[in-house]
């Protein structure tokens, strides 16, 4: 079971009241019989009110165990958090607090949506059933009031004549309509952040730019705050106002959606964009980043991404590079291009990657 | 649903009517047959025998035994006019419209050979006790394996967890008789004392249990009587859950950490749900769906499989019943007993399905 981290050195100080999420330095290990993995390490970010932020990296990046970690849904052991993490939500901080109280939390304040809509639903109850559990544990409501809720829930989700299906199983219903259902739950009690784990994965190609149209409409109508989790680019330039990029369990570069996508500093996010196939790009050999995303038992020494990096030289091997401002106070970038090292390197770097970019004479214009 | 339980209720005659003629053949060879008790009897001449014989019908083919046993024949009746009843329509409908009151068919078992009472009657008597033997150890076995394998699956290789494993396996090794006798031997042997060692009732302050003067005497004192009962429950119960909560602990363990480490069960969490609305309603209806056709087709060996331990501990219930009527070689009480075991696992094996329905609504039939 899931139990509060043991040590309590003193907390920073809480963050500004418009800041809805602030993640300070988390760290997740998993114990393992060869020793500690750490799957998230040392991630920073924070998210405004009724803001947007998109979580991209590869598979095995942590991204969904940094939402795991925020939602306190690891169980403890075998993973492990940090005792310098600080994760401050709604102006209290959430890692510290006894698990009853994180229970009232989740699922009122802070709803997730899972990538498998397919298996995220218990086959054996009704959605109305699995919606109103929810409402009447949080809102406190009589049976008869949740049921309502549920519908209405189902409504705004825009699932056809809810009141019917309120009454189905899960298996009854569609991937995509199961991934509506989900949202409705997660929507139901009008929570301040929902948490979106990849939730299009598992669906086709015209039901995710559904779910995604969704997604944006109940933000807007409920004014909650998104934490979208995605390997997908084009999701995040649809979607949201700030990215984080996360590498091997760091972050490597993170800024608005038009600085990241338009102007990105960091090798992998480079890479990131420059593997997306485009009309323009047809005909020739769509560019991939070599190799795979390093095993947490096995990292490279200095820098995660180097044994991949195009741009990488002998420093990159010998020492890790920090995460470095390359402008505003929120935009920042891991790599060595962007410490007083790699000055000279820097401007031939991101003319390679514009070159990348540019077929038949156009850049691409990223959507924003 | 009731379409699919009267299908499946429909399916069952051609199955059961199967069993009567295995359960007559199996009889037929064994050997001795319903003479053979009397080898040993030096009185008994050759013309006893042939007149017991003729008493029995045993002289008659045996077809027309299995037909008389089964209620297809009319024994009044010779030639062809055996298969027509009294009314003149077939012997082998029912009694109102046959007039034929004789055989399986209209609920006739036969005559005790060795106590001449109606095979019925006995099976009747010995049914109650069987009842509130069986009744009591599913309970027993239901709540104990249930709670055992679910605390073992939640705190997986706690110390609970290794010592609910090492009483699986010897639990689940431990021969019936040997147990029982163990048990007897060490709580009501000369040491501890502290338990009977085998009946229903203290004989010494009430009626023998089933009799007439029993009811009386349970009218007057309930509630010693029943605690009387409930005390020679002890060791019969425990003998017989054992092997039962040993295999089924381990099954609900496996079933259930496979349910906790779904993803409708992080869903549940991320909801905001208690721990125990977690474990109890989300994850055990999911674990309990492998279980319950386990356990539906386990509850008729209890009701017929008693039979070691109604002997060990002399429970006179239908297990003791069989090994009496083995022994007598009393064959209609037999082929009753038999019959009815068949016919409850049939009836045990549909209901499991139905019950899997219920709590499974993927499955529709």
């Amino acid at each position: 079971m899931t139990e509060t981290i043991s040590a309590t050195p003193p907390l920073g100080a809480p963050p500004d009241r418009d800041t809805l999420l602030e993640v300070r330095d988390l760290r997740t290990y998993f114990r393992v019989l060869d020793g500690t993995v750490p799957a998230v390490d040392g991630v920073s970010f924070s998210v405004g009110r009724g803001k947007t932020i998109g979580i991209v990296g590869e598979s095995g990046s942590g991204k969904s165990v940094t939402a795991l970690t925020i939602m306190r849904l690891l169980d403890i052991p075998p993973a492990e958090i940090g005792a310098e993490s600080e994760v401050w939500f709604d102006g209290r901080e959430i890692l510290r607090i006894p698990l009853n109280v994180m229970r009232k939390v989740r699922g009122k304040d802070m709803a997730m949506i899972f990538q498998e809509p397919l298996t995220s639903l218990n086959p054996v109850f009704t959605i109305g059933e699995q919606i109103a559990e929810q409402v009447r544990l949080h809102l406190k409501t009589s049976g008869r009031e949740a049921t309502d809720r549920s519908i209405e829930a189902l409504r705004l989700v825009g699932i056809p004549s809810p009141e019917s299906r309120i009454k189905q199983f899960p298996h009854e219903m569609s991937g995509g309509m199961r991934q509506r259902v989900m949202i409705a739950m997660a929507l139901s009690c009008e929570p301040k952040l929902i948490i979106a784990d990849e939730p299009t994965t598992a669906l086709d190609v015209t039901i995710q730019a559904q779910i995604l149209e969704l997604l944006k409409a109940i933000q807007q109508r409920t004014g909650s705050a998104l934490m979208l989790i995605t390997h997908d680019l084009g999701v995040v330039a649809e979607m949201v106002d700030h990215v984080v990029v996360m590498y091997a369990g760091q972050v490597v570069e993170q800024g608005t959606v038009e600085e990241v996508l338009l102007d990105p500093r960091a090798p992998y996010t480079m890479g990131l964009l420059e593997s997306i196939p485009s009309v323009e790009k047809r005909g020739g050999r769509l560019s991939v980043i070599k190799g795979v995303v390093p095993s947490p038992f096995n990292l490279p020494p200095a820098c995660r991404f180097e044994p991949r990096c195009p741009y990488a030289w002998d420093l990159c091997h010998e020492e890790a590079p920090p995460l470095s401002r390359v402008g505003s106070a929120d935009r920042l970038a891991r790599c060595h291009l962007h410490t007083s090292a790699g000055d000279s390197r820097r401007g031939a770097a991101l003319q390679q990657h514009i070159d990348a970019m540019r077929v038949g004479g156009t850049i691409r214009d990223a959507p924003a | 649903m009731t379409k699919y339980i009267i299908r499946r209720m429909i399916q069952a005659i051609p199955v059961l009517f199967g069993i009567t003629i295995v359960v007559y053949g199996i009889l037929l060879a064994a050997p001795g047959g319903p003479t053979a008790k009397f080898n040993q009897n030096p009185r008994i001449t050759e013309e006893i025998k042939e007149k017991f014989k003729k008493a029995w019908g045993l002289d008659q083919p045996i077809p027309v035994q299995y037909c008389r046993w089964m209620g297809f024949c009319n024994p009044e009746n010779v030639g062809l006019q055996v298969f027509i009843g009294e009314t003149g329509w077939p012997n082998f409908l029912p009694t109102p419209i046959s007039g034929a009151t004789n055989g399986v068919l209209h609920g006739d078992f036969g005559f005790s050979i060795s106590s001449g009472e109606l095979v019925n009657t006995r099976i009747v008597r010995a049914a109650l006790p069987t009842l509130i033997l069986a009744g009591v150890a599913l309970f027993v076995w239901l709540v104990v394996a249930i709670l055992m394998g679910v605390y073992a699956a939640i705190h997986r290789y706690s110390l609970f967890d290794q010592a609910a494993t090492v009483f699986a396996y010897v639990g689940f090794a431990m021969p019936t008789f040997w147990l029982g006798i163990m048990l007897i031997f060490l709580f009501s042997g000369p040491g501890l004392n502290i338990l009977p060692a085998g009946g229903m009732t203290e004989t010494r302050l009430s009626p023998p249990f089933g009799s007439d003067e029993y009811w009386v005497y349970f009218g007057q004192k309930p509630l010693e009587a029943l605690s009387d009962v409930g005390w020679h429950l002890i060791l019969p119960v425990f003998t017989l859950v054992v092997v039962n909560i040993a295999g089924d602990s381990r099954f609900v363990r496996a079933s259930m950490l496979e349910a906790l480490n779904q993803d409708y069960v992080r869903t549940a969490k991320a909801k905001g749900l208690p721990g125990r609305t977690v474990t109890f309603k989300h994850a055990l209806r999911n674990a309990m769906l492998p279980v319950v056709t386990n356990i539906g087709l386990e509850i008729p060996f209890l009701f017929t499989g008693a039979i070691v331990t109604e002997t060990i501990f002399s429970w006179p219930g239908i297990g003791r019943l069989t090994i009496a009527a083995t022994n007598q070689f009393d064959y209609p009480v037999l082929m009753g007993v038999l019959l009815i075991s068949a016919t409850l696992v049939v009836l045990a094996n549909l209901l499991a399905d139905v019950a899997y329905a219920v709590i499974d609504p993927r499955i529709k039939f």
